[in-house]
């Protein structure tokens, strides 16, 4: 438990000095301002209502869940797994006294807290501005319970890019490959909608499905179902990579 | 004696044919063990396979008396290594690079960092990122998180590169001081006999991925002039078989 601690420890602290994980946080506040300063201008000048301030973190989470979080954690995983072998500092992290296993779990679970802490800095930062959008309070249990539940399908996308990292010989080729990954995803959930819950990025929303006034369980217990053998599928693909390769 | 290292039945086999075959090995506790060899004769691989970086087709390692492949955070516990060139993380300082190893043992403090890094000479750069290092500061960097934390094996491929003179005078001080007085033991590949004849004291000849000799300097000293000599008549002999 020590080594894997270590090894956590380690991937936070690596992950907090990269400019990348500044880049996000910047990023993801100013997407929210610049939403805020939209959805102003559109209530009170257009004469279109966008959104109250309760909806206002929603609506941000819904643009930046298919945007600027994908594209944030796309960084980070490469840079963690395809980077450090490219780079080769990934021998630093290997020649540890931690097995092969403990690194992996290490790095995912770093790569978690990353999802954690975006989506947490765009729910408070999005909390803080929808005081200027409108003067009634947001409710703060549904905003909550949204952001929580985007953590599952993000984190389901974050070991998908942990595969493609793996598999990918280099960071540009990984970059390509995950966005043409996450089109073609797409696409096909948009060409058949019928089969459009099977590909996970079709869930990036699935946290509307606990904000009404309806809770369809059955629904979600499937999606819930579908996102779990995702990861289990995506981790174990992942690591049997991760422990094959040859520095 | 106390057997630090044991190889067993290497053998790795790359997709153009070279690699390293059966090689059987056993280093005793203290010693300064030499990999001799040419370039390209499979000493990082070897050495590769030791610290787990690469996975052997054949045979294994023993360290400690713990086997890489089946307990590999017991097998280096009380390793420290330093595999071909030294790549620090470039973002981060030297002191930060040095906590990474830290974290694994919790008796170390910054006060052993900075130890480490005045071994080594780099206390002055010690919050400097690492992407201002030269070459041979990247190299004392990487000893100096080798030694972090007291190992009683260092694994070391190559640890003259890129080092100055001075730099290899000090480096060689530092291993037969180690070895002298905390009985450290060292497993030291080059390609540079020279450093290995005034390093080490026994060596072990790999040419073309196959252990063509082992013995103690002393001995070969005694039958040759030089480890040059020895090296050339082993290479001469066995090298072709």
């Amino acid at each position: 438990m020590e080594t894997l601690k270590a090894v956590y420890i380690n991937e936070i602290f690596k992950i907090s000095k990269k400019k990348k994980f500044f880049l996000a946080l910047i990023f993801s506040f100013f997407s929210v301002i610049v939403a805020a300063i939209a959805v102003y201008f559109l209530n009170n000048f257009a004469g279109i209502r966008i959104t109250g301030s309760s909806d206002f973190s929603i609506m941000v989470l819904s643009v930046l869940s298919y945007t600027l979080f994908p594209l944030f954690i796309a960084f980070i995983c490469i840079d963690m797994f395809v980077g450090e072998f490219v780079d080769q500092t990934i021998k630093l992290t290997l020649t540890c006294p931690a097995p092969r296993f403990k690194v992996f779990l290490g790095k995912i679970l770093a790569i978690a807290s990353f999802i954690m802490t975006n989506l947490f800095f765009v729910m408070v930062s999005s909390l803080l501005v929808s005081i200027f959008v409108s003067s009634s309070m947001p409710n703060l249990i549904k905003v909550f319970l949204a952001y929580i539940m985007e953590f599952f399908p993000l984190f389901v996308f974050a070991l998908m890019v942990v595969l493609i990292s793996n598999i990918a010989k280099g960071t540009t080729s990984a970059f390509m490959f995950t966005i043409f990954i996450f089109l073609v995803f797409n696409g096909l959930g948009f060409v058949f909608p019928y089969f459009k819950s099977l590909f996970f990025t079709s869930s990036f929303d699935w946290y509307t499905l606990f904000l009404g006034s309806y809770i369809n369980s059955s629904k979600i217990i499937r999606l819930f179902l579908i996102l779990l053998g995702y990861s289990i599928m995506l981790f174990t693909a992942g690591y049997y990579l991760f422990e094959k390769k040859d520095i | 004696m106390d057997k630090a290292i044991v190889i067993e039945n290497l053998s790795k086999t790359y997709k153009n044919d070279r690699g390293i075959q059966d090689i059987n090995l056993e280093v005793e506790r203290g010693e300064i063990f030499g990999f001799l060899g040419p370039n390209g004769a499979g000493k990082s691989t070897a050495m590769k396979i030791m610290v787990g970086l690469m996975k052997a087709d054949k045979g294994d390692v023993w360290i400690n008396g713990y086997s890489v492949t089946k307990d590999y955070e017991q097998a280096m516990k009380n390793v420290g290594s330093i595999i071909e060139n030294v790549v620090p993380f470039s973002y981060l300082t030297a002191y930060d690079n040095m906590k990474l190893s830290g974290r694994f043992n919790s008796q170390i403090d910054e006060g052993i960092i900075d130890n480490c890094l005045e071994i080594t000479g780099l206390i002055k750069y010690k919050n400097e990122k690492v992407k201002n290092y030269s070459l041979g500061m990247k190299q004392r960097l990487g000893l100096a998180m080798a030694i972090l934390s007291k190992p009683n094996i260092l694994i070391l491929d190559e640890p003259f590169n890129g080092l100055d003179i001075q730099g290899m005078v000090e480096m060689r001080e530092l291993i037969i001081n180690l070895s002298a007085q905390e009985n450290t033991t060292f497993f030291i590949s080059s390609h540079l006999i020279h450093d290995i004849e005034l390093t080490c004291n026994k060596v072990g000849i790999l040419y073309n991925g196959k252990l063509l000799g082992v013995d103690s300097t002393k001995n070969i000293l005694k039958n040759y002039s030089s480890l040059e000599n020895y090296y050339l008549s082993e290479v001469d002999l066995n090298g072709d078989s």
